[in-house]
Parts: C-alpha cells; structure tokens; sequence
C-alpha cells in the first residue's frame, strides 16, 4: 500500500494562492516556494509529494493516475475534459468569462451567423449550444481582443478580471458565461484504492477554504 | 500523394513481451469462464448502428467509431460487446432454455476525447436469463476470481446498486434533467456543489441528507449502515447487505467494497452494479452489473448481468513479462531435420531456434548476430555443440 498521495499543482499565480491555502492548514509547502531545478517536491510534515505543471497537463497526470489528486482551473476543466472527481471549489483565482462585444453592436441583433474568437473553443461552443445558437468559433492563441477591432469576429469569450483591457479596447462584456475558480479533482483509482488518505487531504482543504 | 503508414492516433502495434501478456492473460480469463459453465460467442467487428440506438446504449454516439457500409446504412465499430451478446441471447439463443451462460474475448472501439481510437481488448461473461442473489453472487465471484486469475496483487470490488439513487431521486420530485445534473454531481463526487445551491429547495428530507452524502459513502462494509443511518432502510441496501453476507460466507469479504455513490449508466444498469480497482492502473480494470431491461429491446423479456475486464488496464497492474532468451541456434545438415526439430520441441520454448543458412560457417554468424554462444550441429557424426 502506498503511504504518500503525489499532487499536480497549476504553476503560476495560482501556485502561490494553493501554497496559500495549504500553509493554512498546516502544512508546510517550502519546498513548493522555492522549488529551485527539482522538479518533484515532498512535503516535509505531510505525505504528499508536489509535481509543478501547467494547467491542462495537471488534468493529463490526474486522468492517467500518476497524480492522485491535482489543483486546477474549472476554465481548463471545461476546456479540456476528462475523467476524474472534481470534488472540491477551492475558491481561489475566481474569475469570469464573459461574452465581449464592440461598444454599441448589437450581438443578437442579427439573423446572421456570429462569429465569436475565443481561447477556449470548446467552452464557447458549448455555451452557444446551449443556447441553441449556431455560431462560428474561431480559436485565437493570443490578444482576443485583436480578432473584433480587425473584423475577424463579432464578439470574444475571455476570462474577465477588471475589464480594463477590453475597456481600452472598446469592447464591452454584455453577459457572464461561466464563472471559474480552482477545483481539486482526485483520479477515479486513487479515491477507491487510497481512500483514507485522499479523504483526510480533502478534508484540511475544505477547512483552508472555510479559513479564507 | 504522401501517403501515412504510421498507425492511426490511439491505435498500435503490438510486439512481443506486450502481445504474450496479453494473450496470457486472456487464457487464464477465458478458461475460468469456461470452468464456470460459460461459453464462448463472438460477434461481428461492425454492428449496425440501429443496434446500439434501439438498445438504449449508454455510450454517447460520438464515442463510437464509425465505418461505411456498402448498404448505404450508417455502421459502428462494436463499442461494446453486451449489447451485441444480448440481441444472440434474443435471436439465436430463443429457443435455448435459460439461463445462459455466455461468455466472450474481443475487442471494443471507441473514440478516446482528443478524437483518437481506441482499441480495448475486453474478456467478459453475461449470465442471461437469471434474477435473484444467486445470479448477481455468482457473477460477483466470477469477477474477483477473475482478477485473482490476473494475479492482480491489490484490488478489490465496490459494489453498489442503482436503486439507491433512483429511489432517493425519485422522492424530491425533481424534473428528469435535474436528476440527471444531480446524478453527473453524485458520479463526478462533487462534494462542494451538492451541498449548496442544488438541493436547497429540498432541506430537511431525509432523502435530501442521503443525497448530500452519496458522493462519499464509500469504503468498507460500515458504509451499508451510514446509509441506512441517513435514508432509513432501503430495498437496495438490504439487498447488498445479503449479497455481503453471501460474499463473506464463501471467503471474498476482503475483496469486497461498496460505494453507493456508483451512478454511471443509470438507464442501463437496473440493480447491483460494481467496478474492479487495482493498484497500478489508473483507470477500473473490471466493470459490470445487472441490466434486466436490455435483452427485452431485442424481443425477448428476460433479466441479466455480466462483466467485462479491461485487458490493457490490468496488465498495467501486473510486472512486465521478460521473453524467453535465445540460447541455442540449431544447423543441421541435409536429412537431419527430424533430429533438429527433436531438439527444438523439447527446449523451452523460445531459447532454441532452426538455422536456415547452408553452411555451418554461416550458421555461426547468425548465431553471432543474434548474440547466442553455440551453435548445436546434426550430421552424420551425431549431435554436437560448436562455439560461435
């Protein structure tokens, strides 16, 4: 029987908002702030070993069950899919995707069909759907905000923090798709065959949640 | 025109140390099953996509790989092998008193989510036409034999039932898709989301606290009763409280585990439903349960249950297989082959091997290459070991 649970933790802002969270609860995550050239990090008074990942690659090792447990956005979640618990909202990095168009257009306004640039693709298709409502999704990797101001599309799907950038770039959010924060999702085996274990980390979270 | 001949996305080739644990591993599945009283069928690669859509098939259609067919109509690779089994059960199998005990070794096709195939060889059994504790027992010992068969070291069984949910649901009064969101929740063990917003309207049933806490009512035999603590008796945790006690009587209690939180394929599956975990896959090697209503689709009323064990899941549990080395190439002159295939069958297999060169001289480099110390000659002096 294994003694120790392995996590993925989304490197970046959210990183530091995890060590935040767990620190809280007492354990001591040194090892994750300065992480230094290692790449797996244990956890001195708790047992757990630490991986640092980018976000669609936490969800890879937590379906795949060389992680048992991962901390990452419910935007990547949606994006990207996958088999796994998502047990916990941490209520960390919250942030909005809105549905963004140019100062005074009309969106729906039209019987024509819209198109609408996005990062996440799949989360923007899924909403119209929803909606009933064909659109074209055009993926964009970088400055959403280019493809309405060149006439590439007629509205974007982006994560919103303040709305200066799209303020500053005369668009405005007209409606909120989703509301995102960080999830801890646990791999499906892991849950049945380390349950003790998984069940006590899940626990310290919901209280460094309730802390907050 | 570039043409590929790489093989497509989640699709492989299999060699050696991967095909012989395979091939192992399903001799020692299918002789069990066959041990037990079942026997085997197999059913076409390509099914009629009607098939799975009459039959109710809890696998989403963009999950199945499609293929044309010359009739015009719209086919499937066979994503899952029950269906098909049940529509024998019902056709050929009519007259053939019951119960059945079927039992089969192929593989299933599906559409992975990043659009890619996979091929999951599966080994499973269906007992067809039988109801009660007896039927689901024997199936869920088939089941852990099955994975001691593997040599699996750690696993178990968690059993459920799809009653508890459906009863529990069934008593807020809920609308269908919100007992389908509800149900994605229980499934996705969504702890967080279940104890807010969702059953808020529906405080203070006793119903309502059950379902708050299905998604943890896992683990060992004292789950049984934290369900009844929260729902009062049940018909479902009666049942499984029996099915324990059957189980532990014949000696399979320590491979044995619930979680009533287990509500996949919930239109499917009509009673004790269970999944195999073992260390070292990360994935269920094994799932299965009883579906009463399935074999009715295609003509005939009557009840059954089965699994499937998930090959590839279950040699990820188990060591790697090393192949049989190579020791002895055999040369042999004109007239001696009968000799030197005397040789061969009585090594073990895999360390010995027949020469094809003409000249001793040769058969001494092959050997060389192939990193074999001597070469064994038959001719007319005999039986002797040359050096390489």
């Amino acid at each position: 029987m294994r003694e120790r649970l392995r996590i993925a933790l989304t490197k970046g802002r959210l990183l530091e908002q995890s060590a935040e969270l767990l620190e809280r609860v007492g354990l001591n995550c040194g090892p994750i702030r300065s992480p230094g050239r290692r790449l797996v990090h244990a956890l001195p008074n708790y047992p757990l070993d630490a991986v640092l990942a980018k976000a669609p690659d936490v969800i890879t090792y937590v379906e795949h069950g060389v992680c048992d447990l991962g901390i990452v956005g419910r935007d990547t979640i949606l994006e990207k899919g996958g088999t796994f618990y998502e047990v916990l909202d941490l209520e960390l990095g919250v942030c909005r995707f809105a549905l963004a168009v140019k100062e005074g257009s009309d969106f729906y306004g039209s019987y024509r069909t819209r198109r609408v640039a996005s990062k996440y693709p799949c989360l923007t298709r899924a909403y119209f759907a929803q909606k009933g409502m064909d659109v074209d999704v055009i993926q964009i990797e970088g400055s959403v905000e280019l493809a309405p101001i060149l006439g590439l599309a007629d509205a974007i799907v982006d994560i919103v923090e303040t709305g200066a950038t799209l303020k500053a770039n005369g668009l405005i959010p007209i409606e909120t798709v989703e509301t995102v924060s960080a999830r801890l999702i646990v791999n499906t085996a892991s849950m049945k065959l380390y349950k003790d274990l998984i069940l006590d980390f899940i626990e310290r979270c919901e209280k460094g949640v309730e802390q907050a | 025109m570039k043409l590929t001949i790489n093989t497509p996305e989640g699709t492989r080739d299999r060699l050696f140390a991967e095909c012989l644990e395979r091939r192992q591993l399903r001799d020692r599945l299918t002789r069990l099953f066959r041990q037990r009283g079942f026997q085997e069928v197999s059913t076409p690669d390509t099914e009629f996509y009607d098939l799975y859509a009459r039959s109710g098939c809890a696998i989403d259609q963009e999950r199945m790989v499609k293929v044309a067919d010359p009739s015009g109509k719209f086919c499937v690779m066979r994503p899952d092998s029950t269906t098909p089994i049940a529509r024998v059960a019902a056709t050929k199998l009519r007259t053939v008193s019951l119960p059945q005990r079927l039992y089969y070794d192929q593989t299933v096709y599906r559409v992975a989510g990043n659009g890619a195939s996979r091929e999951v060889p599966q080994c499973g059994v269906e007992l067809i036409g039988a109801a009660g504790l007896k039927a689901d027992l024997e199936i869920v010992v088939t089941a852990i034999d099955a994975l001691r068969a593997c040599g699996t070291a750690q696993f178990h069984v968690e059993l459920g039932h799809a009653g508890f949910f459906r009863d529990l649901a069934s008593q807020l009064e809920m609308a269908p898709d919100e007992v389908e969101v509800l149900r994605l929740m229980i499934e996705g063990k969504n702890f967080a989301t279940l104890n807010n917003w969702w059953l808020s309207p529906h405080w203070g049933k006793p119903a309502c606290e059950a379902l708050e806490r299905l998604s943890r009512l896992f683990g060992g035999e004292e789950v049984l009763s934290q369900a009844e603590e929260l729902a009062g008796p049940t018909r479902a945790v009666d049942y499984l409280r029996q099915l324990y006690d059957e189980l532990s009587a014949a000696g399979y209690a320590s491979y044995v585990r619930f979680d009533l939180g287990m509500v996949h394929q919930m239109d499917y599956y009509t009673g004790v439903v269970f999944r195999g975990f073992a260390e070292g896959a990360g994935e269920p090697v094994l799932s299965g349960g009883r579906y009463d209503h399935l074999v009715e689709h295609f003509g005939r009323e009557t009840q059954a249950t089965g699994f499937g064990v998930d090959i590839d899941a279950v040699a990820r549990t188990l060591p790697e297989t090393s192949l049989p080395q190579l020791r002895t190439v055999v040369h042999y002159e004109p007239g001696y082959l009968a000799q030197a295939l005397e040789v061969i069958d009585s090594r073990p297999a895999g360390t010995c091997e027949l020469s094809p060169c003409r000249t001793l001289e040769s058969s001494r480099n092959l050997a060389r290459d192939k990193g074999v110390k001597t070469v064994l000659v038959l001719d007319k002096a005999g039986e002797r070991m040359v050096p390489v």
